[in-house]
Formats: C-alpha cells, structure tokens, sequence
C-alpha cells in the first residue's frame, strides 16, 4: 500500500489543455473518488496515474517515487476497467492469474492466491468459465479479482459500475467499500455519479473543466460547497438557485432581494457589500411549506407533484425560478395552485453571482461556516 | 333445409381444404422458385455439364468426338506427367504467394492500425493493387523483369542477388517466382485490409490491462491480438488458398506456363488442355480432379477448425 502524491500535474492534448495543474495528496489507505460531469478530466487524471497516458508536466508520485517516465506495468497498480476488460478467450482463473503468470510467480503460489481471492468475491464456482458466459455482475467481480490478485500498491477504479443495473450498482457498492476495509488498499476511484461518490470516499475530489473544485470529506462536500459547481453537482435532488441582490437588515440578518422584489432572509457574510449580485442556493430539504404568508412565506406556484415514496418532491416557481422541495409528508396540492414556502435561513448558502464562489457566514458560532 | 344447406357445402369445404393443403405445400416453394431456377441454371446445370464433360471425348476440332469414354480420361491423367507436375507446381505456387501474402499482409495490418499522419489517404492507397486489372498487372511484372525495358533485374544486379541482369521468367528454375512476387503483390491488400478490420475490433483497454498486468509488447501480441485473429486468420487462409489455386491469370499473362511448363500449375493446365490444345474433355477431367482436392482441402481445414472451437469452448 502507499500514498499518491500528484503535483501541478497537466495534461494537452496539442493546444487543447485538459487538465490545468492538478494538486493532491492521497495518503495510504485512502479511498478517494474524483468525480464531476463527463469531460472534466478525472477518468484522464486516473489513466496518468496508471501510467496510460503521458504526464504533460509536474509529478506523480506513487509511494514516494516519481512514475512520470515508469511504463504501466513498473508502477504496480491494478486497475479497474469500465468495460472490465476481461480477456475473452481465457477462464476466469486465467484472466485472474495472467499478472502473476507474466511475473513468474510460482504455480502452488497463483492458485492459492486465485482461491482465496475467488472466495472472498464468490467465484469460486466460475473459475473454468470464459467472460462470455458470466453475468455483468460477475464480470465486474472477476475484474475486481483479476486487480486484487496482484496486491497492487494501489488500486484504480475507472467508472467501473456504470454498466450495471440499479440494484446490482447499489450492491458492488458496498461490496466494494467493505473490501476496502478488508485490504486497506490505497484507493483512486472515478464516477460521474455523485451519489457514488457521496456513498464510497474518503474523501471526494469535485472536478470541472479540467481544474480541482474541492476536495472534502461526502459531508463536507455536501454541507460547505466550495462553489456553484459543486453545490449544483453533489446532491440528488439537486440545490436550487436564484439570483438576487445583497441587503444588509442588521448585525444579525442580511436579504437576497429577488428580480420580484421578494426578500429571502440569510445571515450576514464577510465579503459581500449591500448591492452586490448574489445566487442564493438552498437544498430542497431546506425549504418548507408554510401555512401563509405570516409565518414568512414566500408565495409560490405549484407546478408539480413528483412522489418518490419515501418523501415527495414539490415542484414549483418563486420569481419564474423552478424550485423544487423535498417533504416527507404526502401533500396533495392542485397544479397551479399557490401555496407559501419557507426557507431555513442557517443552511441556505450564499455564492458570490461573478465568481461564483460561497461566502461563509459572518458569524460562525452554532452555524455551519 | 338445414341438412341440405350442410351437404351441400359440405364437398365444397373438403374440396377447398384438399387444394388449401396443397398451395400450402407448393407455396414456399413458389416463391424460392426464382432463385432456385436462377441457382439451378447457371451453377448447378454448368457444373453437372463440366462433370460430365470429363468422362466424354469433346474434341472442338474434331466432329466425331463427343461419345462416351468412361474413366479413360482420368487413367490418362494418372500417368500424365505434366499434370503431376503442375500438381507440385500447385503446391508450390499456392503456398510460396499464400506465406508471403499474409505474413507481410498482417505486418502491413499491424502498420495501418497504427495512428500517423495521412494514415487514411495510406489505406485507400493499399488497395491500389485490386484496382488494376490482373490482365495489366501480370503484363507490367512481365515488363519489370524483363532487363530490356524492367528495372529489377538491374537492382538485383546491383544489390548483388545476380551475376549479369536477366529474365528470370525465362530460366526454368526460377521463372515461377515472377508470378509469384507478382501474385504476393497483389494478395497483400485482401490480407491487410481483413485483418486491419480484424485488429479494430479488438477492445484498446484489453491492451491497456495488459500493459498494466505487466505484458510486453510481444505478449500482448501472442496473448490478445493472435487470439482475436485467430477465427478471421483460418477463415481468410482458407479462402485464399482456394482462390490462389485456381488463379492461372498472371501465369498465363507472365510465362504461359513455360518456360518448358516449369510455371504450369493445374489451372493454366486445363486452360492449357482446352484453349489451346481444345480438348475439353481432358481439361474437364483435370478440372474435377482439382474440384475434389479443393473441396477435400476445404472440408479437413472446416474440421480442424471446428475441432478447435470445441476444444476451447
């Protein structure tokens, strides 16, 4: 096991840059997931990693060495692949003991080596069978087994559950995190499914457009979004916007004023001045329903009623914005209705509209800053 | 009323069920029976012609012949000499062009899949050779050898493979080796371009996990790229072999079988036997020997190749 150290590392294609200076630290035993939209340059920041694609310029390190110039096969990685990339015309055990047999490894070692890892994935009844007639989900393990054979220094997971159905997802999940636990492998892992990424790492490492966004902890991420990207990113359903202007009511409350002249309070931040053009973001579990407009209620249109089972999600619009709110009560509302929403002024975030960053609240005692 | 009304219609609907039974059994047949005709006229018919042909003496210049000889046409063969000759020279044709054509196919397979620049206009350009008529093509190898008016005997001159330039088309030992060097010249495209398409199908990241389950560039090759090939490997050798006996064009155009029928392979024999010497019946017998030899190389190759899918599977 070891630790991965990648300094302003880059990457252009020709004149197109793709990533722009990458900074970061995994430490041994870490399981990190780099996610964000397709094209932001994480699956290619893996494949530098693993060496199958050429660093630009900076470093990266694999327990302390630097692998600019190591072939793939030098830097003792496995990796995961999407398509799992299993070689079709050899059994399962084959596929598993191809690395071990290309390094010569004693034959009584590789077949204690492929049976105990078979048990621990459950293939030992698939180890004569050829890819093709495995399932998706046991092609995913056989690939998971195939990367945890070799004891790799770290393992490196490209997007590797994207072709399975919903539930067989949700089960290699924690499959994949409790093996984790069980080898303590130092771990980099992609997906472009934030619910992925809030359920597997670490810590997570938001990307877009080739640049790291934040890097936190699932709940750090989620709670203290660094900017818009990211609070528009993480979080299934997603935050809602509106863009407003800042105005300070006193040492203790401050106001977004929408295009419509509604005012939605918030706590003061340090750095913006009254006046200043602000997007308001808040989650939809952090807007409620309120009787009127006495309870300080904002009225809002009921567009539509979205019932997910365990909670229902409101769809409606506040100054022509789409919101939507997250109940667990079963409301029944008539579309185009109006009905008053709420929202909690200690977890509504403020982003800077020009750059889009979040401005901390002012006070940080109790809140989250 | 009722009961005459039912015995009236009754032969009426058995008559109706007899002749609907029977359209229905005559009615796929109508419909193939364009295609089977078409099958049947200018495959089927031919062929059964050509067959009996090899046991008839048809002599185009003589109006007497044309009766019944039995196997007398095949015992002739069997001591025929030239014909065991050109059966070697077959041989040695089929697999000296088919050894050259795809081993320097698959290495140019293996450039084209490469990226580099002008790599498509490079593709379109290798298939250049099949765009030349064989007729031509066997006419301008002719010319390249020939040291009055062709360049390679002078360049292996120089090069130090000949004492003086000559053609070697005329020299009985080496002669077949110019339709040979001509036919590797053009059956590299058909090699190139099948398994180029072969190579594309193969998924890049089995070489990325490869690469990093620690294969060279040489295991990769033996441990993914062969196997992938295999099937298109079989089938396209097979294929070739069968086609590259049965081509006499660039013979006949090159060396017309000679120089004292050193270049006669069985297909410029029979074109031989019957244009020239115009004695269809031999070089219909000739024919259907080399029918049987082909369909038997053909069914052992077929066997093999299914004895091995089974054994992998």
């Amino acid at each position: 096991m070891a630790s991965i150290q990648i300094e302003n590392a880059r990457k252009s294609y020709g004149a197109v840059d793709v990533l722009h200076g990458i900074d970061l630290n995994i430490s041994d035993g870490e399981f990190i997931v780099l996610v964000g939209p397709s094209g932001c340059g994480k699956s290619t920041l893996l494949r530098m990693i693993a060496g199958l694609e050429d660093i630009t310029s900076g470093a990266i390190s694999i327990a302390g060495t630097v692998v600019n110039e190591l072939q793939p096969k030098d830097r003792d990685i496995a990796m995961v692949f999407q398509s799992y990339a299993l070689y079709p015309h050899m059994s399962v055990a084959e596929n598993m003991s191809y690395a071990l047999a290309l390094r010569k490894t004693a034959k009584e070692k590789i077949s204690d080596a492929i049976s105990g890892v078979a048990e621990i994935l459950g293939l030992t009844a698939l180890l004569d069978r050829r890819p093709k007639a495995l399932s998706g989900g046991q092609r995913q393990r056989v690939a998971m087994g195939r990367a945890i054979v070799r004891k790799p220094q770290a393992f490196l997971f490209d997007e590797p559950l994207s072709n399975l159905d919903a539930r067989l997802r949700e089960q290699m999940r924690t499959e994949i995190r409790k093996l984790h636990r069980r080898l303590g492998a130092t771990s980099v892992y992609v997906t472009h499914d934030q619910i992925e990424a809030m359920t597997m790492a670490d810590r997570i490492v938001a990307m877009h457009d080739g640049i790291i966004q934040q890097v936190g902890s699932p709940v750090e991420i989620y709670d203290r979004p660094a900017n818009i990207f990211v609070a528009s990113f993480i979080g299934s359903p997603a935050m809602n916007f509106l863009e407003g202007s800042y105005e300070i009511a006193d040492a203790t409350t401050a106001g977004i004023r929408l295009s419509d002249g509604a005012l939605i309070s918030v706590l003061p931040v340090a750095d913006a001045k009254p006046g200043q053009a602000i997007t308001l973001g808040a989650r939809p579990e952090h807007i409620s329903i309120v009787a009127d407009a006495q309870s300080g209620g904002l009225p809002a249109k009921v567009e539509l009623i979205e019932p997910m089972g365990l909670s229902t999600l409101v769809h409606v619009t506040l100054a022509g914005k789409p919101i939507k709110i997250f109940t667990m009560d079963r409301p029944d509302y008539p579309v185009d209705s109006f009905i008053h929403i709420a929202f909690d002024m200690a977890k509504i975030h403020v982003f800077d509209t020009a750059s889009e960053k979040r401005l901390p609240p002012a006070n940080a005692a109790g809140i989250l800053t | 009323m009722n009961t005459g009304t039912q015995t009236g219609k009754l032969p009426v609907e058995r008559r109706g069920g007899f002749s609907r039974k029977f359209s229905g059994i005559i009615e796929p047949y109508l419909y193939v029976s364009p295609a089977l005709v078409l099958i049947i006229a200018v495959m089927l018919m031919p062929l059964i012609l050509g067959l009996s042909y090899a046991f008839r003496d048809i002599r185009i210049l003589n109006p007497f012949s044309g009766g019944f000889v039995g196997t007398a046409h095949f015992e002739a063969l069997i001591s025929d000499q030239a014909f065991l000759d050109a059966l070697a020279n077959t041989a040695w044709w089929t697999f000296g062009s088919l050894l050259f054509q795809f081993g320097l196919g698959l290495v140019l397979a293996l450039l084209l899949n490469r990226q580099f620049l002008g790599r498509r206009l490079v593709q379109a350009l290798v298939f250049l050779p099949w765009a030349v008529p064989t007729f031509l093509s066997g006419l301008n190898w002719a010319w390249m050898f020939n040291p009055v008016v062709g360049p390679l005997p002078h360049w292996m001159t120089s090069l130090g493979l000949m004492a003086e330039p000559f053609n070697i088309l005329s020299d009985p030992d080496l002669a077949m080796w110019g339709p040979i060097i001509a036919n590797i010249w053009f059956g590299i495209p058909f090699f190139a371009i099948t398994l180029l398409a072969a190579l594309q199908s193969i998924p890049k990241e089995l070489y990325e996990a490869a690469s990093i389950d620690g294969a060279t560039t040489r295991q990769q090759f033996i441990s993914i790229t062969l196997p992938f090939l295999a099937p298109t490997i079989a089938i396209t050798l097979m294929l070739r072999t069968i086609w590259i006996a049965n081509f006499a064009d660039l013979i006949v155009v090159m060396t017309n079988g000679g120089p004292a029928d050193s270049t006669q392979i069985v297909a410029s024999y029979i074109f031989t036997q019957a244009f020239r010497r115009l004695d269809f019946g031999y070089a219909s017998a000739i024919a259907a020997v080399l029918l049987v030899l082909l369909l038997a190389y053909a069914l052992s190759v077929i066997a093999l190749r299914r004895a091995m899918t089974h054994t992998d599977s």
